[in-house]
């Protein structure tokens, strides 16, 4: 419809440069039309499966949890003299990231060993761990606001255990 | 009909505010066997629960009737000197804290969120009294949640 208006004119040499675009216009606009109807039908690539679910609200959590297991088990590694006070504090975490991710119901892609977490930087690894709690403490207590009734126990422990993990750490 | 007020609010919040009545009660025992910086942060203690318990009365009492406190109430065992006082302490925060960690799944908004300060509180006063008594571990993976 577009594209007939400016072909009709008189004034043709002003005009094509016009129509080219709006030829372009249409073609990337059919571009996109191509691109996307794979994607809500099925295709060749498609098996067929249902579509993937959107990601669950705490799958954040699980990672931020298994992220913090792993900042207390690097510090551990490092100064082995830390592993009394550290390493139950490690299992708190991991055992956040268990019943989260028994929560949500499947384990999350993104779920990976504690491992590549980095060691905490700089000479005071106690404080740059009270400062990630403490970042954690306020992560777990935005979720349990925000959680459904079901959640929000298991939210609000988190929270609180996060709050007696900065304690320790002081 | 579309106000969605978690069920059992007000019975949650009561049964909060039953387990601070008993906090208030249990910290009197409690600061009597102890001393120095110990018998402060009882004293602080004390003073927090009290706090919660007025806030929870205050609150409680806009919807309608509020329990009222017992004249005593029975401790776990015998407080008979600094460590069993220290010992009842950590066990009245693990106890208050399941209170208030139960009331979050009932309430939401600003209700939910003084569930959780109070939750909170009370896992980081026990974790206080476990360093105090030598407990270890300090913490709890999961504070205020049914053993």
């Amino acid at each position: 419809m577009v594209l007939t208006c400016p072909v009709a004119t008189t004034e043709r040499d002003e005009t094509i440069g016009h129509s080219r675009r709006n030829v372009l216009r249409a073609g990337t606009l059919l571009v996109l039309g191509g691109a996307t109807a794979p994607l809500a039908g099925c295709d060749l690539f498609d098996r067929g499966d249902d579509p993937p679910p959107a990601p669950d609200p705490l799958e954040p959590l699980v990672a931020g949890a298994l992220d913090l297991a792993g900042r207390h088990r690097a510090a551990i590694a490092a100064d082995p003299g830390l592993a009394d006070r550290l390493t139950p504090i490690a299992e708190a975490h991991e055992a956040h990231a268990a019943e989260l991710r028994r929560v949500i119901g499947r384990t999350p892609p993104t779920a990976s060993p504690a491992a590549s977490a980095s060691a905490p930087a700089g000479s005071e690894p106690l404080a740059a761990l009270r400062r990630a709690e403490q970042q954690g403490r306020q992560v777990a207590a935005q979720a349990c606001a925000a959680a459904p009734a079901e959640r929000a126990a298991l939210l609000g422990s988190i929270t609180a255990a996060r709050a007696t993990h900065v304690e320790v750490l002081a | 009909m579309t106000r969605r007020a978690p069920a059992g609010a007000t019975e949650a919040l009561r049964a909060a505010l039953s387990a601070e009545y008993a906090a208030v009660y249990a910290y009197g025992p409690i600061g009597v066997h102890l001393t120095g910086a110990n018998r402060s942060a009882a004293r602080a203690a004390e003073a927090a629960h009290r706090n919660r318990r007025d806030a929870l009365v205050l609150q409680l009492s806009a919807d309608g009737e509020v329990p009222a406190d017992r004249a005593g109430y029975a401790l776990p065992f015998p407080v008979s000197d600094g460590p069993s006082a220290l010992r009842l302490a950590v066990g009245i925060e693990e106890r208050t804290a399941g209170f208030w960690r139960a009331a979050l799944a009932h309430t939401e908004g600003a209700d939910r969120n003084r569930a959780l300060a109070a939750l909170t509180d009370c896992a980081l006063r026990a974790t206080r009294w476990r360093r105090a008594a030598g407990v270890t571990p300090l913490t709890v993976p999961f504070p205020g949640r049914p053993a």
